[in-house]
């Protein structure tokens, strides 16, 4: 028994001195920034990984990167094109294993923060800057989204925000209007639901479709200082009142406005087919959804569609002006071997004539170029959705990209067990509090 | 003399012992093959589970066995191991117990053509991916327009009527379910394959001493079937706690966690959470567990093996 115990201390000891020997080793490249005047070479392969998976988007990025290799015979473009929930895992994997593509989507945020930390992302300043040919193309506010310590890092595609989208026929049919406060849209729920229709179909089992509710009201309710000190990791308190606040609102409206506890076992996709077929009311959705959630061929037809941001809570002490959403692009790696090619194909992607088509529908994406998203061939929700974006005071961030990891997995489980009823409110800003503390 | 004869028998030992190294040369490939993809990454994730590693920067701190100390305190990890343990127990009751004794039903039948029609029957769930199966299951299980609440409604059942993948008390119950329907079949039809083995003779003779059918499954089908139950028995548990793609599919380990099992836990952690060496720490519990398993229950095997 001494003699096993002994073998085991053995094996471990050297288990660990093998973890040892990798002690403070880094696989990161240098930071790496762009050279406005690098010649591009038109030769060799070009990977780009997206976030356009989905069957309705995937033709947009395979159209352009056959316009391109046909620009430029000498190239091949290869996509890795995932969808909103696998490009998180694909990301992550491609990292630890040093496969990052020449191109890349980011999220803004922490998300994009972590490319930037580890020098996975190429300083674009000199090409994209506000001064630069390129970045006068781009919307200031949109490039300026992917900013960090002062550099440029990401090219910004669209724009982004979250609104809901509601059937304007069953709103006429029960004489509603468009709720102006989150008390009128509570009533306009019991209206509905008494007509035997659901008021907002939510699907969560993905968990983070209720981030996003509680995103909104978390920027109604807490002041932008105290969310920003929070989503920084190491001024993280979590102590505002406001947190609790929305969300009380947030419970009340999934009692009130959806399916309760059965929302965290219907999916984000069957939520919006109810929309979609017209057996919901509403349903809250991204602007870059508008598009597929009415279409001539579905029940609500795009006449039918109508939208409103998520109305603003009696007496909240956060910024009524703000709207939780925030633009979506993408990196260079900073180990490409080609970066003046890859820079030269997002300028391809972001151009004029390419945002126009990225705009319209069927992809419904609000493109971030100037002179981009046309009100000519855009559809008219998207049209007034962007008009909403770009008036609002503070673009409230997703929780779950500006969060730290381990801290934005408390709120996906925490607001699951919030919508299940099986924590309160408090509970779960103790086990957020808890984990922003243990992560600093 | 003596010197002269051990030198010829040292020779003949040392050329034995020569040619037996060098018959190696033809697995030497396939050693290789199997060092390097299946006994190397074992070892190289004890390494791991003994770091902290940051994906985007790629430093890596030792940690020692923070991350196995870690693990004791994680509430989740003993929320994996009851739920991979229930899929095991629920596993083994259904999937080896209930299969063999359905393999003997059918086995028993007198028609080749009916044997054959409920074997097929029985088989048809596993020959369907898990991935499709989960999504399947997903839309019976939708509380708006599953077809179970609608047919428990229409049964008068309406009080059991329950978002079934949506409620932390029966989520995972939800999904070892679906499990059992699918694999079920796949192992009643290798007990029909091990029971068409045993002698028609024996069962003959036990017929003409008297033995009823229940005496005839305990005394001869069970018995004679032994070996292929421990094995069931090991294939099952080792599944049980390997499990992934069905919780994935239809939960992703929620609500609020109630659904995790070891390994879409470790997925979380490594993955989403972005901490590979504590990932790798509750891959090498899984490791060590299934080894254990399979270890006790060959070893029980193996000791109460019946030869015909």
């Amino acid at each position: 028994m001494k003699r096993s115990l002994q073998v085991v201390a053995v094996t471990v000891a050297a288990v660990s001195s093998l973890g040892l020997s990798m002690g403070g080793s880094s696989a990161a490249s240098p930071a790496v920034t762009a050279d406005p005047n690098a010649k591009v070479e038109y030769s060799g392969t070009l990977s780009i990984l997206t976030k356009f998976g989905l069957q309705q988007l995937s033709p947009y990025f395979v159209n352009l990167a056959q316009d391109y290799e046909k620009l430029h015979p000498g190239v091949k473009v290869e996509l890795i094109q995932e969808s909103d929930d696998s490009v998180k895992g694909k990301t992550k994997t491609l990292v630890a294993s040093n496969s990052l593509p020449d191109v890349y989507f980011s999220w803004t945020g922490s998300w994009g923060a972590n490319f930037v930390r580890g020098n996975r992302a190429v300083d674009l300043s000199k090409v994209i800057g506000p001064d630069t040919d390129w970045g006068k193309t781009l919307s200031p506010a949109a490039v300026k989204a992917f900013e960090y310590n002062g550099k440029l890092y990401g090219i910004p595609l669209y724009q982004d925000a979250k609104f809901m989208g509601y059937n304007k026929q069953i709103f006429a049919k029960l004489g509603l209007k468009a709720p102006a406060t989150f008390e009128e849209l509570l009533t306009s729920c019991d209206a509905i639901r008494k007509s035997g229709a659901t008021p907002i179909s939510l699907g969560n089992k993905e968990a983070w479709p209720a981030i996003h509710f509680a995103g909104q009201l978390l920027a109604y309710n807490v002041p932008q200082a105290a969310l920003e000190r929070d989503f920084d990791p190491a001024t993280a308190e979590y102590t505002d009142p406001g947190y609790v606040a929305a969300l009380k609102q947030f419970s009340q409206l999934v009692v009130r406005c959806t399916d309760g506890a059965g929302v965290n076992g219907t999916s984000y996709a069957s939520a919006l087919q109810a929309f979609t077929n017209a057996q919901s009311a509403m349903y809250y959705q991204e602007i870059i959804e508008f598009d597929q959630a009415a279409t001539p061929d579905s029940a609500v037809k795009p006449a039918d569609f109508g939208f409103f941001k998520l109305p603003v809570p009696d007496g909240a002490k956060g910024d009524p002006k703000s709207i939780e959403g925030a633009p979506e692009g993408y990196m260079i790696n900073a180990a490409s071997k080609n970066i003046p090619l890859a820079i030269d194909f997002m300028k391809f992607v972001t151009s004029k004539e390419n945002a126009q088509v990225l705009s319209a529908p069927p992809y419904g994406q609000p493109s971030a170029t100037i002179g981009g998203a046309s009100e000519s061939n855009m559809s008219v929700a998207v049209v007034d959705g962007l008009k909403e974006i770009n008036a609002a005071s503070f673009l409230m961030p997703w929780l779950d990209t500006a969060n730290p990891p381990r801290v934005a997995a408390v709120w996906l489980s925490g607001l699951q067990a919030l919508a299940g009823g099986s924590m309160t409110p408090e509970q779960v800003m103790d086990e957020v509090r808890k984990t922003a503390s243990a992560a600093k | 003399m003596v010197h002269g004869a051990a030198r010829p028998q040292r020779q003949k030992s040392l050329r034995a012992r020569f040619g037996n190294l060098l018959s190696f040369r033809w697995a030497a490939i396939a050693l290789i093959l199997i060092g390097w993809f299946v006994y190397y990454p074992i070892v190289d994730n004890f390494v791991v589970s003994t770091t902290d590693q940051d994906i985007y920067t790629g430093e890596v701190t030792n940690v020692g066995l923070a991350n196995y100390d870690r693990l004791l305190h994680d509430p989740i990890v003993l929320v994996a191991l009851w739920n991979n343990c229930l899929y095991a127990i629920i596993s083994v009751v259904f999937q080896v117990f209930g299969a063999f004794l359905l393999a003997a039903l059918i086995e028993d039948l007198r028609s080749e053509r009916w044997r054959r029609f409920w074997r097929a029957v029985y088989f048809v769930p596993s020959a369907i991916s898990i991935t499709v199966t989960g999504l399947l299951f997903y839309f019976i299980y939708q509380p708006q327009i599953g077809l179970l609440d609608a047919a428990l409604s229409r049964l008068g059942l309406g009080q059991l009527v329950q978002p079934w993948l949506g409620n932390e008390h029966t989520a995972i119950y939800a999904i070892i379910a679906m499990s059992q329907w699918q694999g079920f079949g796949y192992s009643t039809l290798l007990f029909a394959i091990a029971i068409q083995k045993i002698p028609r003779d024996l069962y003959d003779a036990a017929t003409m001493d008297g033995a009823g059918a229940f005496r005839r499954l305990w005394s001869i089908t069970f018995p004679l079937t032994r070996e292929m139950t421990g094995l069931m028995i090991i294939v099952t548990i080792t599944g049980a706690f390997q499990v992934f793609n069905e919780v994935m599919v239809m939960t992703a380990g929620g609500p609020n966690n109630s659904s995790q099992v070891l390994g879409t836990w470790l997925y979380q952690k490594a993955f989403i959470e972005d901490n590979f060496g504590y990932g790798a720490a509750i891959a090498a519990v899984i490791f060590v567990l299934t080894m254990l398993t399979g270890a006790a229950q060959l070893w029980y095997t193996k000791r109460r093996r019946v030869q015909l």
